[in-house]
């Protein structure tokens, strides 16, 4: 993974600094609160619900052991003893107090961290595949661009003050782990017919108030030309984007406004000019990137395929099958530690479980973590002989649930427990889910579903792309819950379709129930939900849901 | 409003501002009209003052032809959260080759200089007066950017 230069450091330190000094002024008075929160938010800091909020980056997902660790001893030091990992690969602490936040910097920058672009209308942590590096279906390694990208996009000075914020991912693989069509911008690593590599570029996806999937402004834009080109969507979106109203500020908005064909003009326009003149990067420079990432060491054995122990226990077998997943060297297999069990809130995970990952990634997986938009975590390079271990060592921190891709794997925002903007308590209705469906055998039976929730139309529980999207809306002062089936984030993304009329708070479990049964009904064989979604459409479902008890 | 240039503050400022409405007397040497204004004038082939003041919603592009003749172009700021300013600055100084004294006008504070100065801004007209320490601990802090900055070039 990539290491720190000087330099980095330097940036790094001096940022925590400048903040350190901005939080004194404001104490005393020299900064006003205005002014305070912008500058706060450009460093993670939120003010929600009577307390401040940290978010803190982590740069595409991807963690060392000793991240990890530091995360840790954060949330048993300056919060209630947790961390909440979000959809956007990032982890938020929920409790710190304002004085502890310089401290709490300097712990990060002490291990090559930080928080800057967090939040505000600025470019934000850049996402990616979580199996980067790992996988055999990959083109590239994702991660080098993404370094390029977060270097390039850190306190850009052209680009910190946007209409709204700004979000980009990039694929390396054919097969979309970074939802690269819900992105202000998206980028796919592809190959021309000469075999060079180059990006596919979407703009202007996103979910949100008003879903869009993204629109293909450059099929293949040459690698040498990413920044230039990242460049001058950006200029043409700080210059022409709406900043009159809040909800139509996104760059999807502005795509949508002129449509693609003339936002690619004015992009191409920009470009011919820019794309002399702007911050580019060298061969070298990305070269040198790219060293950071090497592969795994390769595995002598190859003769075990798979552990041994699968034949004995069930219980590892069932986990083996639903966490884990093929890695690109056969002595290897990647293995997603779920942070969905019904102890918790989705996404929540202990500092003492923390260091506990820390310290089985640093023994098992190469001394390397990465968390997923789904909100868990990955040990991405695990040698098979070592898998039992691992899961034993997995199972003592509760961290063994075998549900990836399962019904309880939901992804849940915040809600009304942490966010200000919350109509629904997100995580009432995760409980009830958990509490309705607790067999993990059903779960299997049933096969891959999301499950994704959202507190209000902000989605940031991504409920427009769940096989079921659950919306919490306020109606009256109560809390009502909207349902959409058959969404998609990954190839064939697809905003889900409205079920019909809201469903009241005690209700979503039954309804949930009625869904399950109607898949179940006209499923064919070992189909997953979305197969058997596209295949009857969302009448049936709204039938047996809707349906007056006799 | 105090004016800072190259980290001093600026005493006597010439220039004075004409807004649409107000008649512009015969000091044209320093006086800034609005790009609206500039531009008709210069469509209706009148002489034309020597300073301009680039709004964030004004097509900055449309100066261009006039770049060597401007002595001074404020880039407004109505408010420091609106970040348009930042690509007129670096297009008028980058790729239209702009030398004069590009001063930043507005809703200018301490906190936001460095990152004017790095996009080719070499005047700020601050709000109130800036604190002059914490302003050179500010644009100096990072000695390392990620992104090469537009070297401020000497006033003309
Ligand atoms: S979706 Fe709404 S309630 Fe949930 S975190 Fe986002 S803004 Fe808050």
């Amino acid at each position: 993974m990539y290491h720190y230069t000087e330099h980095d450091k330097a940036f790094v330190q001096a940022r925590v600094d400048e903040f350190s000094d901005q939080v004194a002024r404001y104490e005393q008075g020299k900064l006003d609160e205005d002014e305070f929160k912008q500058l706060r938010l450009r460093n993670g800091l939120y003010y929600q619900r009577h307390a401040y909020m940290l978010r803190v980056a982590i740069p595409y997902g991807v963690l060392s052991a000793d991240q990890l660790h530091q995360l840790g001893h954060i949330a048993d030091t300056y919060d209630k003893g947790y961390g909440h990992f979000t959809t956007r690969q990032n982890i938020q602490y929920n409790w710190p107090e304002l004085q502890d936040v310089p401290k709490i910097l300097q712990d990060l920058a002490d291990v090559d961290m930080h928080a800057i672009q967090t939040s505000g209308n600025c470019i934000r942590n850049t996402t990616t595949d979580p199996l980067a590096g790992a996988v055999a279906d990959e083109i590239e390694d994702p991660r080098p661009w993404c370094e390029l990208i977060r270097q390039w996009s850190t306190l850009h000075p052209e680009f910190n003050w946007l209409p709204r914020k700004f979000k980009i991912a990039v694929t390396g693989s054919k097969n979309d782990r970074a939802a690269v069509q819900v992105h202000d911008i998206g980028l796919r690593l592809v190959k021309n017919e000469n075999d060079e590599t180059g990006f596919e570029v979407l703009v202007g996806g996103g979910l949100g108030r008003t879903p869009h999937i993204g629109s293909v402004i450059n099929s293949f834009l040459p690698s040498a030309d990413l920044l230039t080109y990242l460049n001058a969507i950006l200029r043409v979106y700080n210059q022409y984007g709406r900043r009159d109203n809040l909800y139509k500020a996104r760059i999807k908005i502005l795509v949508n406004a002129m449509g693609i064909g003339a936002f690619k003009d004015a992009v191409e326009t920009e470009w011919a000019n820019s794309k002399h003149e702007d911050d580019s990067f060298t061969t070298e420079q990305i070269d040198a990137l790219k060293a950071q990432f090497p592969s795994a060491p390769a595995i002598d054995d190859v003769a075990i395929t798979e552990p041994r122990e699968i034949h004995s226990n069930p219980l590892f077998n069932q986990w083996y099958q639903s966490n884990t997943r093929e890695h690109r060297d056969p002595g290897r297999r990647i293995v997603f530690v779920s942070l969905k069990s019904a102890d918790a809130p989705a996404g929540d995970a202990t500092g003492a479980q923390m260091q506990a990952v820390a310290k089985i990634a640093a023994q098992y997986s190469e001394s390397e973590i990465r968390t997923t938009h789904e909100q868990n975590l990955v040990l991405p390079h695990v040698k098979i002989s070592q898998l039992y271990e691992l899961w034993r060592a997995l199972g003592k921190q509760k961290l063994a649930t075998a549900n990836i891709g399962k019904l309880s794997d939901m992804i849940v925002c915040p809600g009304l427990d942490f966010c200000s903007l919350a109509n629904a308590g997100t995580h009432t209705i995760y409980d009830q889910i958990n509490t309705r469906f607790d067999d993990i055998d059903y779960q299997h039976e049933l096969g891959d579903i999301s499950i994704k929730i959202s507190g209000c139309m902000n989605a940031c529980g991504h409920h427009h792309v769940g096989d079921i999207g659950i919306l919490g809306v306020e109606k009256g002062g109560v809390e009502w819950y909207q349902l959409t089936l058959g969404g998609h984030a990954g190839n064939k993304a697809a905003i889900g379709k409205r079920l019909g009329k809201a469903i009241p708070k005690e209700g979503v479990a039954d309804a949930i129930e009625k869904i399950l049964a109607t898949f179940i009904e006209y499923r064919s064989e070992e189909e997953n939900f979305n197969t058997t979604f596209e295949r009857i459409g969302v009448e049936p479902f709204k039938e047996h849901v809707y349906a007056i008890a006799a | 409003m105090p004016l800072l240039r190259n980290n001093e503050i600026i005493e006597n400022d010439p220039w004075t501002f004409f807004d649409d409405e107000q008649e512009l007397h015969s000091d044209w040497d320093y006086a800034i009209v609005t790009a609206a204004r500039f531009l008709q004038l210069a469509s209706d082939g009148e002489q034309l003052p020597d300073g301009v003041r680039v709004a964030p919603d004004d097509d900055v592009h449309l100066l261009k032809p006039y770049i060597s003749q401007l002595k001074l172009i404020c880039i407004s700021f109505p408010v420091y959260t609106d970040g348009r300013g930042y690509s007129h600055a670096r297009l008028v100084r980058q790729r239209f080759g702009y030398k004069g004294e590009l001063r930043a006008v507005g809703d200018i504070r301490e906190d936001h200089i460095s990152f004017m100065q790095r996009s080719g801004i070499n005047a700020f007209d601050c709000i109130s007066m800036p604190d002059l320490t914490l302003l050179k601990q500010l644009i100096t802090r990072f000695e390392h950017t990620y992104q090469p900055s537009y070297p401020l070039s000497k006033l003309g």
